[in-house]
Formats: C-alpha cells, structure tokens, sequence
C-alpha cells in the first residue's frame, strides 16, 4: 500500500484533529482510534504522536482540555473544540477542499497540449 | 501496570523532560491510552503480554513520542538526536530575518567592507547550522530590531536631512547648490544639531555592528554545546541504554 510521507502529512495532522473533534469532545485513544478508522489505515500514524499535536492545538486554545473521571475509574484527559477552533477547522476545510478539486482536475487531466501554430506560409 | 510499560513511558518521559506537575499529567494520559488500548486489544483475543506489547509498537518510538511532548521552541535545541528538526521547524523565518537584517546593515553602512562583513556572518551561520543546528528565532528577531533602528535613522540622516538641506540650498541660490550645502549642511560641525552629528557617524562604524553578532554567535554555540552535553548525561543518568 501505498503511504503517506512525512512531509505530505506535516502541518495536516491538526486539521484532522480538529475535525475529529468537530463530533464532541473526546479522548486521545479514542481520537487515535476514529483517526485510525476514518483513514482507513492509510495514515499509520504512531498513536502517540497525536498527544504533541493535541497539546500544540491546546495551547493555540483551538481545543480545551478537562480531566474527568472515566468508566474504569480512572482519571481522562478530554478535549473539545473551542470557538476558535471550529473557526480554523471551517477555514482549513475549505482550503482543503478547494485545494482537492484543483489537484483532481489537474492530475486526472489528460487532455494534449495543442500543438504549435505554424506561421502561415512558412514550411519545414 | 506491567513493567515493559512503565518503561516505555519513563522513556517517552526522559525525553520530553517537563517538570514534575507536567510531566505526571503527561504520563497520567499516555497511561490511560496505553491501557485502554491493552483492554481492547485483549478483548480481541490477545494475550496480556501480546498486548502489551501490541500496544507499546503502535504508540511509536519513545524518542519521537517524547521530544514531541518537549516544550517548543526552546532557545536552545539540545536534543541528542535529530537535532536538524528542530532548527528546520524555526529556520526559514530566522533566517528571514537574520538576512533582511543583514541587507539592510550593508545597505545602510556605505556597502564596501559591511558587506563582506554580511557576507562573513551568513558563512559563519551556514557553519553554525551544520555544526548544531539550534534555534535561532531569538537571536535573529534582536538581530531584525537593531536593523530596523539602524535603518531608521539612515533614513532620518540620509533622507530627511538631503531634502532639508537641498530645500535651503534651493532657496540661497539654486546655481550654487554645492557651495550651499557646504556652509548650512546640517552635518557640519557649525551648523549641524549635536544630535544629527551623532547619526551621522553610525553608519561608519556600521561594520563593527557584526562583532557583536559574531559575539553572540559564538556565545550560543558554546551554550549549545555545553547544554548538549548536559542532557547527553541526563539522558545517560536516568536510563544508560538510551544512549549506547
């Protein structure tokens, strides 16, 4: 299968973030899993990789973050979506989507070049 | 918690090196994921130990984890390995900056010998990049300021002042403008403000400018290498197989 490079993906991660988010709030496993899902496996992304992105988006104050209590007792860290980051998400989408058509349209394109206009009168 | 884990996770928090508060929230979460993650795993029919060590593989290096999770942009990178990361992630912009500022110093000190100054200095930092590679965001955004204030008053001495001083000369006798602005330049020192006079000389010592920089080029290099060296032997202290 094909992978995504490192560089293709630097910089996406936070969007992809925010748009798992966009759902309600939730928690770094579960972020890791919808991602995983959502991408279908093409991702592969190390599931431990999301949390300095997460913290990045915290400090941004693009997501907020509260410990509660979970299901096993145990105490989890939940982010949700701020404000600002469902402005972001909103403008990345956007780009994204915009970006997606041009790419579609220039890649799947196989139309020929016209050749070139030959002078009238002139000969080879 | 199994052993394998809570030495995974002192891995992944020696290199993130966050102070105590910080570092048990860290742990407290990537433990939680950790274990969430064996629950489901087992349920999938795993055994405790494939697990955990399912669960270790798919969480990813310790190292990347870790120094992902170290505060940023810190004014020295001092990371032991992949030390380019982190300089690329500030790099264009500093160098940006540091390059605007250089042009405008040579274009303000009457070029010549600044300018190979200029040039000494974007050598000198190529070297450092290669040598190290630490961020250098700090230095370039003090760099920019002394450009832009070397550049104001250029303007100030050199802009204001030639209107001013043609502007008299036109009124005295425009057929003698030359002979005008010898005798009521307001940098002569008859008739010049004492402040003008001042500005006026800062562009010749415009080269010297640099030997601060290189000073300060030199100064983070050695803190870089010292502060290396320190976390080399942190990294040593609390687990000895990192660094073999």
């Amino acid at each position: 299968m094909v992978r995504l490079r490192k560089q293709t993906l630097d910089g996406n991660v936070e969007t992809l973030l925010l748009a798992i988010l966009e759902a309600g709030p939730s928690y770094g496993y579960a972020i890791a899993k919808e991602l995983n899902q959502r991408s279908q496996g093409i991702l592969q992304l190390g599931e431990g990789t999301i949390y300095p992105v997460l913290h990045r988006l915290e400090e941004k104050k693009l997501i907020s973050a509260k410990w509660r209590l979970a299901e096993n007792g145990r105490q989890r860290k939940y982010y949700r979506l701020t404000a600002r980051g469902r402005k972001a998400l909103l403008m990345n989408r956007q780009q994204w989507q915009m970006l997606a058509v041009v790419m579609r349209r220039v890649l799947n394109s196989t139309k020929k070049l016209s050749p070139k206009p030959r002078l009238k009168g002139a000969t080879i | 918690m199994s052993r394998a884990l809570q030495k995974y996770l002192d891995r992944v928090m020696i290199y993130a090196n966050r102070n105590e508060k910080e570092a048990a929230q860290i742990r407290a979460e990537l433990e939680d994921h950790l274990l969430k993650k064996i629950d489901d795993l087992r349920t999938q029919g795993l055994s405790r130990e494939d697990a955990i060590y399912q669960a270790i593989e798919d969480h990813g290096n310790p190292r990347t984890v870790g120094y992902g999770l170290r505060k940023r942009f810190p004014l020295l990178d001092v990371r032991t390995h992949g030390t380019a990361r982190g300089f690329i992630a500030v790099g264009p912009k500093a160098i940006g900056i540091i390059a605007i500022g250089g042009v405008a110093g040579g274009v303000f000190s009457y070029g010549g010998i600044s300018f190979g100054f200029m040039s000494l200095g974007l050598l000198s930092l190529g070297l450092i990049y290669s040598i190290g590679a630490f961020s250098l965001a700090p230095l370039g955004i003090a760099f920019g300021a002394i450009a832009l204030g070397i550049m104001a008053m250029g303007l100030l001495s050199f802009g204001v002042t030639a209107i001013g001083v043609l502007a008299i000369s036109l009124i005295c006798d425009p057929f003698y403008i030359s002979d005008c602005m010898r005798t009521i330049s307001w940098f002569t020192p008859e008739t010049a403000p004492h402040f003008l006079l001042q500005i006026k000389s800062i562009p010749s010592v415009m080269g010297w400018t640099w030997f601060p920089f290189y000073i300060s080029c030199i100064v983070l290099l050695t803190a870089k290498l010292i502060l290396s060296r320190k976390e080399y032997r942190r990294i040593k202290q609390a687990d000895p197989s990192l660094v073999e």
